[in-house]
């Protein structure tokens, strides 16, 4: 219940009306920023879930727009931050605030998110539908506490206004448009035993999701090719070869999983539907973090468009480097090389395997979080709570990063090649993240 | 003039030069919803965007299927049957005491097995039990049976005859926390479990079935055909944390127990929303049919040793026997189908179970369908299935939800009605299932449990022996009690005999292609004739 504990603060200063409102003194201009900032990340955690489209890359997307829309609507107001406008791919200026007039950030900010939320996720359910209203209505109501209403109105102008910018940038990128999930209606499957085919029984997952999603555009780096990788080990059925012992690898840990092994597979596995998926997963430990350092609203909103960014920008370079090569997944190649009856423990994704998405994305995610909080930054990660997973703990990021990506071959999914260079991949991605200036 | 259902299925394919080539006969199903007499929405926005279920039953002794409809926000709404057997299918709507506001299912069950249908009204708020009176008249029983309705939002039922039981068990799934209407996600509620009160003929107070994961279906099914059924819960994955499928063990007198990983139970998390089930492969063991969002799961065991009871493992064969039915069939869009009831009945009389499914977008939910076709999946020889909802004229694009296929006009052949929501339900009369011969049969035996819910009835013809279980629950949010239809395809007579609840095994039977027959308990087959 972590989300609807947050949420329910708001709900609650809502419905007890002015007479809480008059008890209470309003909080700081920055502290409601940040509320509204986690807030909106927190609720989009659960539209990730609940909306079909959003397979863990069209999530990197949503994220990184969000951080985008949020950061700049808080550097229009701020002598301190430094716009990304010139520095993300096709970004220009966001609508400046009127000269000499006052504007209230808090309400810039939830204004911004909430009208970016609402069109971003245009297409989920009735029930989400409701959340984003009343998301809007309640917290807008809390963003607003003690706030002139002159200046209330101005300010939720702007940050629609900054909000529109975005989406309309946005529009722009190729990835807008999802149809059917992201399965194409046509797709032919490349000849040959060292490329995918389909590892289950749904008919809509008979070809691989969004094949041309690594043409997107990225945002910090150049294009999807900009972290290219060496191809994966020469496709072997030879018992001596290094494909094969990959391959044998996998069989053999996942027949022989320790408990510890299986708890890790599970907690990773962060399924599209099931979970906020991998790159929800790490917004939810960065909000952790910045509630737990209490991160002023600067760093807070650097945070979050540096790991939006660097989660959307990971998924189109792996998409890119998915579709470059093709890869066989682990359950075909056993199953038709080594053992016909071997099961994986976790549902294996439908799309090439190599490299690993969720290690790419783990790596860019763990190379700017380190940044923010320091490379041996410890931390306890409860994402799953709410679905009986308990708590893991971590000593840094690049841990977490690293035990992420270990997790796909005791799932099960994954060769090791495809986990140790889809981390060196989001390496590199982080690194452009990091390298975007944020900050006069 | 009737044209066999093959024919015209050639003169369409003559006609039109893209249209499809069955292998089967292809029914002809007329929509006589103007002309029925039924007029009647399932209404309401949040809190019915699930739901929308028909029960059908006799309650003026015609043994004519009368039928009950969800009403949402409206009332729900009685229906006699007054068709003429074998004519245009033509109801009246008659007030019966059932009217309740907020109704978003409803099952018929002869609760005190009185002979006189009961129907549990599924509700947001209060359940109720409508006690039938005869004459197509029912009296809130709540008191009187000791059920305590509870206050939720239920959308599921399933019930059974424990062994020894003088009253039925009744389970009711219930679906999200309604106060929590903003933010529901992870807020399932708990069903319930409403067991007899020792030998009263009167319920305990419900327990509940922890955990739960918003059911939208449930079904108490003899799934190893070990004499006790379980509680088969289809559950929707929108809303639950941590849940998934289930299959709950019912021994009676003991605390029901989930089925886990050392039962061999896998977990499966789907949007599930109805359950269908029959012995599709003719071995003994009934499949599962779980209809959902995107592609749709037909389930059956993995493995059936031959010297031991079965695991709870079962395989996904949608997509082998081609009914994933992932998709419209018709029209232009490329987004995914929603489904909700189901049901396999023999449409088209060739002896093979076909399956109905009703389709139709959530509500406003733009990554799915708009335009979302009913199916109609017609069996072939082979066991796979083929699309047919188009050419036997069911492909109807209003927003399906509840719906029951049962044969209203006594006539042999399996006519249908599907409720839509916030739009008219539908009534389509089947005119012509093909050459194929057809035997209706109706179970009876004395108290308690007089329509024998948990048997299984055995059809033998032709080399082939068909089997179906009694079953009160399933579907989305409706059921049916009533003639029980086989299709015989060519041949004129048949073998019948039945299993009943308490394990007892009927004599095989001979009966009449052609005609209806009572099976009561230790007497031969007793032929009935509508109109008599």
């Amino acid at each position: 219940m972590r989300l609807l504990r947050t949420v329910w603060i708001v709900v609650v200063v809502a419905l007890c009306g002015t007479t809480l409102a008059f008890a209470q003194q309003p909080a700081s201009e920055p502290a409601r920023s940040r509320d509204a900032l986690i807030i909106w990340h927190r609720l989009v955690l659960e539209l990730v879930r609940h909306t079909a489209t959003y397979s863990p890359p069209v999530a990197s997307r949503a994220f990184a727009y969000l951080g985008v829309t949020a950061f700049e609507a808080v550097a229009t107001g701020s002598d301190g931050l430094y716009s990304l406008a010139g520095q993300l791919n096709g970004l220009t200026l966001v609508p400046a605030r009127g000269p000499g007039l006052t504007y209230d950030s808090a309400v810039v900010v939830q204004a911004a998110m909430a009208h970016a939320a609402a069109r971003l996720f245009a297409n989920t359910g009735p029930t989400g539908q409701r959340a984003l209203k009343v998301m809007a209505k309640r917290a807008g109501a809390d963003a607003a506490l003690g706030v002139p209403e002159a200046v209330v109105r101005r300010s939720e102008d702007h940050g629609r206004a900054v909000a529109e910018h975005i989406l309309a940038w946005a529009a722009t990128d190729g990835g807008a448009v999802i149809e059917n999930m992201g399965f194409p209606l046509d797709y032919k499957l490349t000849e040959g035993p060292a490329h995918w085919v389909p590892t289950n029984l749904i008919r809509q997952q008979q070809v691989p999701l969004l094949p041309g999603w690594g043409r997107t555009r990225t945002f910090a780096m150049p294009d999807g090719a900009a972290c290219g990788l060496p191809p994966p080990p020469a496709y072997s059925e030879a018992p001596d070869s290094q494909f094969y012992r990959e391959a044998l690898e996998v069989r053999d840990t996942v027949n022989n999983l320790t408990d510890e092994q299986r708890a890790i597979a599970r907690f990773w596995s962060d399924d599209p539907m099931l979970s906020p998926t991998p790159p929800g997963h790490w917004i939810s430990i960065a909000i952790d973090a910045l509630e737990k350092e209490n991160a002023d609203l600067p760093t807070s909103a650097e945070t979050l468009v540096r790991l939006g960014v660097t989660l959307a920008d990971a998924f189109i370079g792996c998409w890119h480097s998915k579709f470059e090569y093709d890869l066989v997944r682990p359950l075909t190649y056993i199953r038709r090389v080594i053992d016909p009856k071997w099961e994986a423990i976790l549902n294996t994704p439908p799309f090439p395997e190599y490299p690993s998405g969720h290690s790419t994305q783990s790596g860019a995610a763990a190379t700017v979080l380190s940044e923010v909080f320091g490379p041996a930054y410890a931390f306890d990660d409860g994402t799953h709570e709410d679905d009986g997973l308990p708590v893991r703990s971590y000593p840094s990021f690049w841990a977490a990063a690293e035990e992420a990506g270990i997790s796909r071959l005791y799932g099960g999914i994954h060769f090791r090649s495809a986990i140790e260079r889809g981390l060196d991949q989001g390496r590199c991605i982080g690194a452009y993240a990091n390298a975007l200036r944020t900050r006069n | 003039m009737r044209l066999p259902g093959t024919l015209l299925a050639a003169v369409l394919a003559l006609g039109c030069p893209a249209a499809q080539a069955f292998e089967t006969p292809v029914p002809t199903f007329v929509e006589e919803t103007a002309a029925s007499g039924v007029q009647h929405s399932f209404t309401g926005e949040w809190e019915f965007m699930v739901g929308g279920g028909v029960a059908t039953f006799d309650c003026d002794g015609d043994r004519m299927p009368d039928m009950l409809l969800a009403g949402g926000t409206s009332p729900a709404r009685f229906y006699r049957n007054a068709s003429a057997p074998g004519s245009a299918l033509t109801f009246e709507a008659q007030a019966s005491g059932l009217e309740l506001d907020m109704v978003s299912g409803a099952y018929p069950l002869d609760v005190d097995s009185d002979g006189a249908t009961d129907i549990v009204l599924l509700r947001v708020g209060e359940n109720v039990v409508m006690r039938g009176l005869g004459g197509c008249r029912f009296e809130r029983a709540n008191e009187k049976f000791g059920f305590d309705g509870g206050d939720a939002w239920s959308t599921a039922l399933a019930a059974t005859w424990e062994k020894g039981a003088q009253f039925p068990t009744i389970a009711i799934g219930n679906y999200i926390d309604r106060a929590q209407d903003a933010f529901p996600w992870g807020s399932c509620t708990d069903n319930w479990l409403h067991r007899p009160m020792g030998e009263e003929r009167k319920f305990a107070p419900p327990l509940p079935l922890k955990p739960s994961f918003c059911a939208l279906s449930m079904l108490f099914t003899d799934w190893n055909r070990s004499g006790m059924p379980s509680l088969r819960v289809s559950n929707d994955r929108e809303y639950y944390k941590g849940g998934q499928e289930q299959l709950w063990r019912i021994d009676p007198g003991k605390p029901p127990v989930p089925y886990g990983p050392k039962d061999g139970w896998k977990p499966l998390k789907i949007w599930g929303m109805g359950i269908a089930s029959t012995d599709l492969d003719g071995d003994g063991y009934p499949e599962y049919f779980l209809t959902s969002m995107a592609d749709n799961k037909l389930q059956t065991l993995a493995a059936k040793p031959a010297d031991s009871a079965p695991k709870a493992t079962f395989s996904d064969v949608a997509f082998a026997k081609g009914v994933t039915v992932h998709r419209p069939y018709t029209g232009d869009e490329v987004k995914p189908s929603t489904a909700w009831h189901a049901q396999f009945e023999d449409v088209n009389n060739d002896g093979l179970a076909d399956l109905f499914v009703a389709k139709g977008n959530v509500s406003d939910m733009p990554d799915f369908a708009k335009k979302d076709p009913n199916n109609l999946l017609l069996q072939k020889p082979d066991g796979t299935f083929e699309e047919a909802g188009e050419a036997a004229g069911v492909a109807s694009v209003e927003t399906g939800r509840g719906a029951a296929l049962a044969d209203f006009n006594l006539d042999g052949q399996v006519d249908l009605v599907v409720v839509n929501r916030n739009g008219r339900t539908q009534l389509w009369r089947n005119l012509d299932a093909g050459s194929g011969n057809w035997v209706g049969l109706e179970l009876r035996q004395p108290a308690p449990n007089v329509d024998a819910v948990g048997a299984w009835v055995e059809v033998r013809c032709g080399g082939h022996t068909t089997r179906r279980e009694i079953t009160v629950g399933g579907g989305h949010a409706g059921g049916q009690l009533g003639w029980i239809h086989f299709g015989l395809g060519a041949e004129a007579k048949a073998d019948v005999r039945v299993l009943w609840p308490d394990g007892s095994q009927g004599e095989w039977q001979p009966v009449e292609a052609g005609g209806f027959y009572e099976l009561v308990r230790g007497q031969a087959p007793r032929r009935w004739a509508p109109g008599r």
